[in-house]
């Protein structure tokens, strides 16, 4: 590596974290070997592309790389500072550079987060009294990503998951608390996300279109089966003390007790998993009866079971172990997943259905991919860091049509629509100048009560719940009940704590951003009518529910709406950054094509610009940077 | 024309250009053409639909799996499956739940399906069936319904969109393989109405229109290369969306047009507003729109959620019917309860009394559009398990649509790779329209 452009890139980057560079590295994952994994990717796509008698696509150039790299790895257009390090400078390896740059940035936290929330639906201001009890768990997934945790230590924590949500790093409840009530979806989920098998079907009847009967479903579920709350019952009996519920409701601590309920109860998952399940009123097979108890029992990869005798205790812990390391499926579905990630489309369609290698187009590279996962120890970052390091990558898109929904072949990288996250946060970088460093969710751990934090100083969230998960007699519970309802009043007139710990705990309320900020820092998902849910976010109900589908509401958005108002009408807005970075007309054009389309004009677009619509006027560069923001080049990935 | 000629070209040349492309967009001369391409209409030549059928549907979307026996199909001698619900006489012939008190009152205008029945029963590939005919495949996105009633019948009204979509997830008003142009306009919030339908107060019309031509001209070469149909789907609604913000009928979309009275008789709720809208939008001229009201997976505590959500139903609903009744427009348009699927009979008592999907029997409802009203189709057996008599699939279900508006729920129309699809599904489970349930 040439250290002193290098030394450049990086400082223009501002230096990678220090973390990154000072701990020690894994001999499997040091630059050296990542290249070498990259070029072994690369061998098999040659060889794709030879069986198959296609041209090998062009690679493309610098501009076009930097953009396609920041969308991927970070969800985000880079800024005109990013562009123009990248783009002014002259080295060889400066591609590789940027590749690292990207991965060590909280940008890529940020996207790799939408990502997983995309992936296990997670919402945080659905309502239901969800608001606050949702904290824990996204927490949790945010720390996940953040710590870049091995995938399969990852699903084994989320599937094998026990206990109070609120306490400390145990948020991973959370993935059963999302479906509280209807456990058998749970197990469909996943089944889908996790293995790549659908058995949705199979919850009601024998599949017509798959392997999977009813009895198989079941035996599945028998697994995660008893998902009750924390002595379970235990909150009834205390309110029941109190007499006609509909009253108790409206006193000071009937309020509480709903409180505690909603928010600590709510949140918390007994035991480890029944191991069996009783089949339902209307089972209709010769294989069980109605009401008749049914052990769990795996059907593909190791065979595993529990009793269909007794309750097991740990049945969660033994599937989650069988999930992520005892069958074939967990590798491949996660390999496809990263590949589509970062290539543009996965090996094979749809992202979640498993394929053996075999039956894909290329089994060699399928068990290549699957072995490197597993000596990369499931590090997703590094695993994306050995794609994008690929001259696969590094293709030109297939600029063939192709027909409307229907999902492509390997046939090189198909343009898409950015999601709506990679659009709202691109439009986001050219209002603030550092996207990375708006405001972000907050995750603190005091209590919020009735809108004010409570008890500042004195206990936390986490504390609160341990105590009331812990009473074993209704009695006990009431008056601590009373007790605390005392504490909150006294310690209600901000009193007792001391004015700076009030202050911060009010700045920490827990819960996300407002206004502009990257989109995995906004309330997941994004109110109906936002820019992001127009432009195609998932709702949250389904599995990978988003689309990139046009509509007009999108286009009525650019036209008039948030890239008018956010964007080209606010003079303030970062893009225009690049009217003060040049000082003759043509540099300023050209500044505004780095920030927007990260690439400098043709020579064509500069006379063009230069003779019909630039006259040296502010007014003149808004009509370009409204130009520009509505091209398709803007809201395509290359 | 592209970029390179343009460096050639002189003063007047270069003002062509600009106008042209405003052409383009703007669409000044190129209208009335645009709007005969798309009014053009494959129902209207000699289908053998009805006579006099309905223009217009407004599909009410019960998201979740709305319980039947909670609403349309109670049970009132079978306390075992029925808990704690009550059913109430109507204006009809048939008893209903008592939730629905006011629906009960417009029940001679409508016609209750009680023999609904499908197998998908998980909600993506039930709310896929239910908008599509088809069960979904990795490798097509079939178009919906409103896609194939704006395909099949052409645009009433050329400025305005064809199908509209409320409080609706992107996913169900996509058009698939039909492509963009035929896709719902998915509205955030009813009340908004069509947001940034008008151009913004920070640029004057004379910008607005130079930026739009400018655009046009540096999208040239992009095109060129990329002539994908999802690079084409946005140059179609850059023109939809100008012809739009000059369109008359733009205020259809503004609901705060009406006084608080009518806001209010339709309930002040999404659900509710979203129906007042979908009456304004009919009346202006569009085909098809989807009113979603969702909250019906009542897995846990299923007779307050469904007691919660059917009162907010009840009103909406009950509202629409009888205002399209005043206007004259119910006899034009048909209304439509739809779900995925219903719910068990079984109460299970561990979740606070939820109940589970059951995909086998459930109910929906038509009104208007040439509906008998006062009568019920098909049967449910004693606990509304199974479906007792004349069994209706959902493929069935939107081939009575199609019939509804005069339209071949058989004719096949070809995705790009050549593929036959219909409005009433795949050839071997191909809906068969409910003729007798029509005056």
């Amino acid at each position: 590596m040439n250290v002193k452009i290098a030394t450049i890139l990086l400082s223009g980057f501002c230096l990678l974290p220090a973390a990154a560079q000072s701990k020690k590295i894994d001999p499997k994952k040091t630059p050296q070997a990542l290249k070498k994994a990259s070029f072994q990717v690369d061998k098999y796509v040659a060889e794709i592309f030879r069986s198959k008698k296609l041209k090998v696509p062009s690679v493309v150039d610098d501009a076009t790389f930097l953009r396609r790299s920041f969308l991927v790895a970070n969800g985000r257009i880079p800024t005109l500072k990013e562009a123009q390090n990248f783009l002014e400078i002259d080295s060889a390896n400066k591609r590789e550079i940027l590749t690292q740059y990207l991965l060590n940035t909280d940008g890529y936290r940020s996207h790799m987060q939408n990502y997983m929330m995309d992936l296990l639906r997670i919402e945080d201001g659905g309502g239901n009294g969800r608001d606050t009890s949702f904290v824990p768990y996204v927490r949790y997934i945010h720390d996940s990503v953040a710590e870049n945790k091995p995938w399969d230590q990852f699903a084994r924590e989320l599937v094998s998951a026990s206990g109070n949500g609120w306490a400390k790093g145990n948020g991973a409840v959370g993935y059963y608390i999302r479906d509280k009530g209807m456990p058998l979806d749970n197990m469909s989920i996943t089944m889908q996300v996790f293995t790549g098998e659908r058995l949705e079907c199979a919850q009601c009847h024998d599949s017509p279109t798959n392997k999977w009967e009813r009895i198989d479903f079941f035996e599945l579920a028998a697994f995660t089966s008893g998902q009750g709350e924390i002595n379970d019952g235990m909150w009834r009996k205390t309110a029941g003390l109190y007499g006609d519920l509909q009253d108790f409701r409206r006193t000071d601590a009937g309020r509480l007790m709903y409180w505690l309920r909603d928010n600590v109860h709510y949140m918390s998952l007994a035991g480890g998993g029944n191991g069996r399940i009783k089949l339902p009123s209307d089972y209709q097979y010769r294989d069980g009866d109605p009401g008749e108890w049914v052990g769990g029992k795996t059907h593909f990869g190791k065979r595993i079971r529990t009793s269909a005798k007794r309750n097991a205790g740990d049945s969660r812990e033994k599937f989650a172990t069988w999930m992520t390391t005892e069958n074939d499926n967990f590798d491949y579905v996660i390999v496809n997943r990263m590949w589509d990630r970062v290539m543009g489309a996965p090996i094979t369609h749809p992202v979640d259905e498993f394929v053996e290698e075999d039956d894909t187009i290329h089994p060699g590279l399928v068990r290549y991919l699957k072995r490197l996962i597993v000596d990369l120890d499931y590090d997703l970052k590094a695993f994306q860091h050995v794609l994008l390091g690929t001259r696969t990558f590094q293709f030109a898109a297939n600029p063939q049509a192709f027909e409307v929904g229907v999902p492509q072949a390997f046939n090189g990288r198909q343009l898409a629509r950015m999601n709506a996250e990679q659009l709202w946060d691109s439009l986001v970088t050219l209002i603030a100048d550092q996207p990375d460093e708006l405001q972000k969710r907050k995750f603190g751990d005091h209590i919020y009560y009735q809108g004010k934090p409570v008890l500042v100083g004195k206990k936390t969230m986490s504390e609160l719940s341990t105590e009331i998960l812990a009473f074993k007699s209704p009695a006990k519970y009431r008056e601590y009940v009373e007790n605390l309802l005392v504490e909150i009043k006294n310690s209600g007139s901000g009193s007792s704590a001391p004015k700076d710990m009030m202050m911060m705990a009010r700045s920490e309320r827990p819960g996300p951003a407002k206004g502009i900020a990257r989109a995995s820092e906004l309330p997941a998902p994004a109110p109906a009518g936002h820019f992001l849910r127009e432009f195609g976010q998932s709702d949250r109900t389904l599995v990978n529910g988003a689309t990139t589908d046009a509509n007009m509401a999108q286009v009525l958005q650019i036209m008039n709406g948030h890239v008018e108002k956010l964007v080209v009408s606010n003079d303030g807005a970062a893009v225009y950054n690049a009217l003060e970075t040049g000082s003759k007309d043509a540099d300023k054009v050209r500044y505004l094509y780095y920030a927007i389309l990260s690439r400098p004009p043709s020579d064509e677009e500069m006379n063009m610009l230069m003779r019909d619509v630039i006259d040296g006027s502010k007014d003149s560069y808004k009509n370009l940077v409204s130009a520009l923001l509505s091209t398709h080049e803007f809201m395509f990935v290359q | 024309m592209n970029l390179s000629d343009l460096n050639k070209q002189d003063e007047l040349c270069r003002r062509q250009f600009l106008i042209n492309s405003a052409h383009t967009y703007l669409g000044v001369s190129l209208a009335p053409m645009l709007g005969a391409g798309l009014t053009s209409s494959l129902g209207a030549q000699g289908t053998p639909g009805r006579v006099n059928s309905a223009e217009h549907v407004i599909f009410l979307n019960m998201g979740g799996g709305m319980s039947h026996l909670d609403t349309f199909d109670t049970k009132p001698n079978n306390k075992e499956v029925q808990g704690p619900v009550e059913s109430v006489a109507t204006s009809g012939d048939f008893q209903i739940s008592q939730y629905l008190s006011k629906t009960a009152q417009v029940a001679d205008k409508m016609c209750v399906i009680n023999s609904m029945t499908s197998r998908q029963g998980a909600h993506e590939q039930g709310q896929y069936l239910l908008h599509r005919s088809y069960a979904p495949r990795g490798t097509i996105v079939h178009p919906a319904i409103g896609s194939w009633v704006v395909r099949m019948k052409g645009r009433k009204n050329t400025t305005l969109p064809g199908f509209v979509t409320a409080n609706t997830s992107p996913s169900a008003s996509s058009a698939g393989f039909f492509g963009a142009e035929f896709g719902g306009v998915p509205l955030g919030r009813p009340d908004e109405g069509l947001k940034n339908s008008t151009r913004a107060d920070s640029v004057n019309e004379q910008d607005f229109k130079h930026r739009l031509a400018v655009a046009d001209a540096l999208n040239r070469r992009f095109s060129e290369r990329f002539s994908t149909p999802n690079v084409k789907a946005y140059d179609s609604l850059y023109e939809e969306a100008v012809k739009l913000m000059q369109s008359e009928d733009l205020k259809a979309f503004d609901i705060n047009q009406e006084s608080g009275q009518m806001k209010a008789a339709y309930g002040n709720n999404r659900f509710g507003q979203g129906c007042l809208l979908a009456r304004r939008l009919v009346e202006t001229g569009v085909r098809f729109v989807e009113v979603s009201h969702g909250g019906w997976d009542t897995h846990y505590d299923n007779f307050n959620s469904v007691e919660n959500r059917a009162a907010t139903l009840d009103q909406g609903f009950s509202q629409l019917v009888k205002d399209l009744d005043d206007r004259g427009l119910l006899e034009s348009t048909l209304v439509v309860i739809g779900t995925e699927f219903g719910r068990t009979p079984r109460i299970v008592e561990e979740h606070n009394s939820g109940r589970d999907h059951h995909p086998s029997c459930f109910s929906t409802v038509l009104a208007g559009g040439g509906v008998k009203g006062g009568m019920k189709y098909g049967k449910s057996d004693k606990s509304g398990n199974r479906v007792a008599d004349k069994p209706v699939t959902i493929q069935d279900f939107n081939a009575t649509i199609a019939y509804a508006l005069g339209i071949d729920h058989a004719q096949v129309m070809s995705s790009p790779s050549g593929r036959p699809f219909r409005m009433g599904g795949a050839e071997a489970d191909l809906g068969k329209p409910i003729k007798e349930i029509f005056s």
